[in-house]
């Protein structure tokens, strides 16, 4: 106990040096990662935070959340917060230990560890849980962009597909098309690939797959929004789409569909 | 006592409305059933109703695959109507793809498809 | 135990009552209807295998819910003759039964997590791990 008042002595009447020495080692620290766009005052201040922490309120948990929130702001990963966080226990410890026997240095290491490592552990657990927290929203927000159905005409439906298609969002879309599909009474599903910037195997075969279940409930399947280098990257993965029609355009497309279900656009005379 | 499911005839050709669901012994036993009635009615379409399935495993499917198999053997087109989006799914999760047969939404665009694919054949009601 | 049930296989019936076992508890976990077929097929698959290559065995089903991710687990277990290659049963299209093969490797396409473990003249066990999105 002693030990800590100890500690606590020395960094609160040397404040202002430890402050000064430990932003500047974050500087130094920081630079390798980002170019020079966070001024000194903001490392300053942030050590002048973390020693508030520790001073006053380490028990409080706004406190901490409010200290991480600012971190992550900053955009700090994880790693370079702990970096920090034990930059400054040797920035404390090295002046502190320097005339101590080695068995005094033992329980300074101890009684420091004691009482800083809480501290630190709610901010690593702050940090994680706002990533988290964060990591389920845009999932959420990602979930809600997926995949529409727009009916077009009678029968015949149009799904749009936007942005990358992993495993997880490939079943949101199949279940959405199928229930759509029998939803609408479709006969024919038009699925534009023209927003999705890469199909690999996996995204091909996730659309293989669809265009198979479209047909098994009783529908056509035509993809549409073939770009060239889309064509190419197929072929050159020796990905077999013959089984599943395609057009290059949604008009192409939309026409294929009409002529499927009997139908055809006419201009209407003047 | 295995449950039977019934088999209708509807000029020439036959429903089938598959209301509850399958066990083995039931799906061997319409296979069956399901070629006795072609043989004996020449029916040369049938539409097979799958919307009460909630489930198809690989094994029903086989089945399935093998009586349109043998019904087109026998001269009768098979049509396949309202697998649900679930069944769909798991069917071709599996690695089933049945290709080559014949769907569609419900019974009556069933009927539509057969009629289509048969031409006149379909309604006359006694196959010369 | 309340967090699982389970069915004895010993003939064919005893497919028809796994599944609709696992329909039900697929169900009461708020389970997706697609996810619910996926279950319910997987089990229906498991539950063949048993009957047709171990003779009988069971199918258990548990709730499972780890760091709060919720899900069922499915465990089918046999002392039946064992599997000499495992590899070659999640072949797709291997079958010595004359069945369509897509059985196992199907299992693990509907599920989310696949184990299989298999010794000669002792059995196999089979559990699969379905998560509720």
């Amino acid at each position: 106990m002693e030990k800590v008042n100890q500690i606590v002595e020395y960094v609160q009447t040397n404040r202002v040096q430890i402050v000064t020495d430990w932003s500047e080692k974050l500087i130094l620290m920081d630079k390798q990662r980002a170019a020079n766009v966070i001024s000194e005052k903001v490392y300053i201040n942030i050590c002048d935070d973390y020693l508030d922490l520790l001073m006053n309120s380490y028990d409080s948990q706004n406190k901490i959340s409010e200290f991480t929130r600012k971190i992550i702001q900053l955009g700090w990963t994880l790693g370079f917060t702990m970096d920090c966080l034990s930059a400054f226990g040797k920035i404390v410890f090295f002046p502190m230990a320097e005339q101590a026997t080695e068995r005094e240095q033992v329980e300074f290491i101890l009684e420091y560890d004691r009482w800083i490592s809480p501290i630190n552990i709610a901010i690593f657990n702050q940090y994680a849980e706002d990533w988290q927290r964060t990591v389920s929203l845009q999932k959420i927000a990602l979930q809600e962009l997926s995949a529409p159905l727009l009916p077009i005409f009678e029968n015949i439906t149009i799904m749009p597909l936007v942005g990358t298609i992993d495993t997880e969002r490939a079943r949101l879309i199949m279940e959405n098309l199928l229930q759509g599909v029998v939803k609408h009474h479709a006969q024919v599903v038009l699925i534009d690939i023209t927003g999705v910037p890469v199909v690999d195997t996996m995204v091909a075969h996730h659309i293989i797959q669809a265009s198979e279940a479209v047909r098994l409930v009783g529908a056509k399947c035509i993809i549409v929004g073939i770009r060239p280098e889309i064509a190419q990257t197929i072929v050159n993965l020796g990905i077999n789409l013959t089984k599943v029609m395609t057009k290059n355009s949604l008009q192409k497309g939309i026409e294929a569909a009409l002529e499927m279900t009997n139908r055809k656009v006419i201009s209407t005379e003047e | 006592m295995v449950a039977r499911i019934p088999i209708l005839k509807l000029y020439n050709c036959l429903l089938i409305s598959i209301q509850w669901e399958l066990d083995d012994q039931t799906t061997i036993q319409f296979q069956e059933d399901l070629l006795q009635k072609i043989h004996e009615t020449g029916a040369n379409g049938v539409v097979i109703d799958l919307t009460s399935i909630d489930v198809i495993d690989s094994f029903i499917a086989k089945v399935l695959g093998d009586v349109i198999s043998m019904s087109r053997m026998m001269g009768a087109e098979v049509v396949l109507t309202g697998i649900q989006p679930a069944v769909a799914i798991t069917l071709v999760e599996l690695g089933i793809h049945l290709q080559e047969v014949l769907t569609a939404l419900d019974l009556e665009k069933g009927l539509e498809t057969l009629q289509r694919e048969l031409g006149e054949k379909a309604w006359r009601t006694n196959p010369m | 135990m309340e967090n699982e049930s389970y069915v004895k296989i010993m003939t064919e019936w005893d497919i028809v009552a796994a599944r609709q076992l696992g329909r039900n508890i697929a169900k009461e976990l708020e389970f997706g209807t697609v996810d619910q077929a996926r279950i319910t097929t997987a089990i229906s698959e498991l539950a063949r295998n048993i009957y047709l290559y171990a003779g009988q065995g069971e199918i258990r089903i548990e709730r499972m819910n780890v760091y709060g991710k919720c899900g069922v687990k499915v465990t089918a277990a046999d002392n039946g003759p064992g599997i000499q290659d495992i590899r070659k049963v999640m072949e797709d299209g291997y079958s010595t039964s004359g069945g369509l093969g897509a059985g196992l490797p199907g299992v693990r396409r509907l599920m989310d997590e696949f184990d299989i473990t298999s010794s000669l003249q002792e059995g196999t066990t089979i559990t699969a791990v379905k998560w509720i999105r």
